[in-house]
């Protein structure tokens, strides 16, 4: 279906069985470090596509155009550099 | 200005009824014979219009008007007869009244005194929303096989509602409380009326070509059951079924079952619930990278923690108890090394520190300006945990680990290497040797020399009773 999610769910099962294998133990320093900085690469990947949506609300016209939609929806943020992009 | 209005009827009437025997009414009186022949003209009948001007008084007492194209009566049911009512009764709605006909005469209005109220037509569309139900069933369209999956991180959220109702409002909120950043496309719907349902027919197709739409969220507000009667036509089953994406229907409130509801991929009590489907897996995924961070940190502290447990054990190991006055000269020799692992440690912990702190600061450049989603809140306080408790692992574990190495290094039996002892280790480095066992013989071994490191292979051992064994080899066992 969608990349996105596809990636975003291997990265969290690898971020699982890191963690697993952190917490069984018995690693030299040098190979939990390096798991661990690799943990942290994961989590930052899943927050990155967890926060990676635009903040937009358009509206599809009769024609099948997009619109932005009319500020009285409440989206009381204007965000323009997003919208810019 | 009597006599201007009379003037007519003398002319029409002239001889039946002269000036002197006119017959005057009071309007009371007109009005009780009025009343007289309405009631005694009509009695009990049934009556059909439409519901307007619908008003419950605190007394009890119903108040409305009936009307149809042409005309309106005002009517009022009271109180005994008002409480058998088995509907709610609102304006617009059809209904048909048992009652009698009379005149308030207070007011000089006629109007109906009902007993009896119906909607009308309820019956057949409940019979046609059984049959479709039962129809759309036998097709299949409700199997639980047909139902897919909502997308876990929605790229794109589809919404055909109208534009200005309440439903979109309720969308809007919720999905900006948990996650500040969605994109939204709504594709305007009239929900009610004439044509509704083949507007949101056309919207539920136009909205599944935008690019990028993962899921579709169909539906309105409360309302009457009329009000959420498109909900129940064909069309939209059609529409809905044939979605390329998955498709949620919050439509009214949790009491409300539409056909919609039973053919789309998940029914959501109302809108708002709607959304918050919608966006489930995306709140769970960030609650469970959350649990995920906090069981990180736990086993990297462990994992220092239990390095810190052994040097201390290592310490404490009588063999090594009397080494440290020996090698206390040696000390300053090995500072420099400790100097540099104490550096690469620190080094190494700043360089992670660095790129949380990257994550971080990346993080809170996109801080929301209004308020917090729940889950992003959870999520920053999770970050901001893994920093607090980074930040605390990372000054702790370098000043432990620099404390650590230095006396570490202060009591490395390997200090001794400097005056010219020798460590020898088995092929794998894995133990160091103390014994000369024939089994060595043609073995590879590795010994470690104050600089630098030799590869040899043993030639012959010479069993441990024989005299001049090694001065290293005594040394090693005395200290054990």
């Amino acid at each position: 279906m969608e990349p996105t999610t596809k990636d975003f769910e291997s990265a969290i099962s690898e971020l699982e069985s890191i963690v697993k294998t952190l917490e069984d133990g018995d690693l030299t320093l040098e190979r939990s470090l390096a798991l661990f900085e690799r943990g942290v690469e994961l989590s930052r990947f899943c927050h990155a596509r967890l926060e990676e949506a635009e903040r937009r609300i358009e509206v599809l016209t009769e024609r099948g155009e997009l619109r932005p939609a009319p500020a009285s929806l409440g989206d009381d943020e204007p965000d323009e550099p997003e919208r810019g992009r | 200005m009597a006599e201007l209005f009379d003037l007519p009827f003398e002319d029409a009437e002239p001889a039946e009824e002269p000036p002197h025997e006119r017959r005057v009414y009071t309007v009371s009186e007109l009005a009780a014979q009025v009343r007289a022949l309405v009631e005694g003209g009509f009695g009990v009948i049934w009556l059909e219009g439409e519901l307007s001007n619908c008003r419950l008084w605190n007394t009890g007492h119903f108040y409305f008007s009936l009307k149809d194209a042409g005309a309106q009566i005002r009517g009022v049911m009271f109180r005994s007869a008002a409480r058998s009512l088995t509907f709610e009764p609102e304006d617009g709605l059809h209904v048909l009244v048992r009652g009698r006909v009379t005149i308030y005469e207070t007011k000089g209005e006629y109007q109906l005194v009902c007993e009896l109220m119906q909607p009308r037509g309820v019956g057949e569309r409940q019979m046609a929303f059984e049959r479709l139900k039962k129809r759309l069933h036998a097709e299949g369209l409700f199997d639980e096989a047909r139902k897919r999956p909502l997308p876990a991180l929605p790229r794109k959220i589809g919404v055909v509602t109208s534009l200005d109702g309440a439903a979109l409002r309720d969308i809007v909120k919720v999905i900006r409380r948990r996650f500040r950043n969605a994109h939204l496309v709504v594709r305007p719907a009239r929900v009610q009326g004439e044509g509704a349902a083949d507007d949101i027919a056309r919207g539920l197709a136009a909205i599944a070509r935008v690019d990028g739409i993962d899921v579709v969220i169909v539906g309105r507000g409360g309302g009457s059951q009329e009000d959420l009667w498109a909900f129940n036509e064909e069309v939209v089953a059609r529409a809905i079924a044939a979605c390329p994406v998955p498709v949620v229907a919050g439509v009214g409130h949790q009491t409300d079952f539409t056909i919609a509801d039973f053919v789309a991929d998940v029914r959501a009590a109302t809108p708002s619930n709607a959304a918050e489907l919608v966006l489930a897996a995306k709140s769970e995924f960030a609650a469970r990278i959350e649990r995920l961070a906090g069981r990180l940190r736990a086993s990297v502290r462990r994992a220092v923690d239990t390095r810190r447990a052994s040097t201390h054990a290592l310490e404490a190991r009588p063999g090594l108890a009397g080494v440290p006055g020996r090698l206390a000269s040696m000390g300053r020799r090995t500072s420099d090394a400790t100097h540099d692992l104490r550096a690469a440690a620190r080094e190494q912990l700043a360089r992670r520190w660095r790129s949380t702190r990257d994550l971080l600061k990346r993080l809170e450049q996109r801080e929301p300006r209004v308020r917090l989603a729940n889950a992003t809140t959870r999520l920053v306080t999770a970050d901001a945990r893994l920093r607090a408790a980074l930040s605390g692992l990372t000054a702790h574990a370098a000043q432990r680990l620099g404390a650590q190495a230095a006396r570490l290094g202060a009591l490395s039996p390997l200090a001794v290497l400097g005056r010219g002892y020798a460590v020898c280790w088995a092929g794998d480095r894995q133990r160091i040797l103390r014994e000369a066992t024939p089994d060595l013989v043609g073995q590879p071994v590795t010994v470690t020399l104050h600089r630098g490191e030799l590869a040899c292979e043993v030639r012959a051992a010479t069993p441990p009773r024989a005299a001049g064994s090694t001065m290293t080899g005594n040394g090693v066992e005395r200290l054990e």
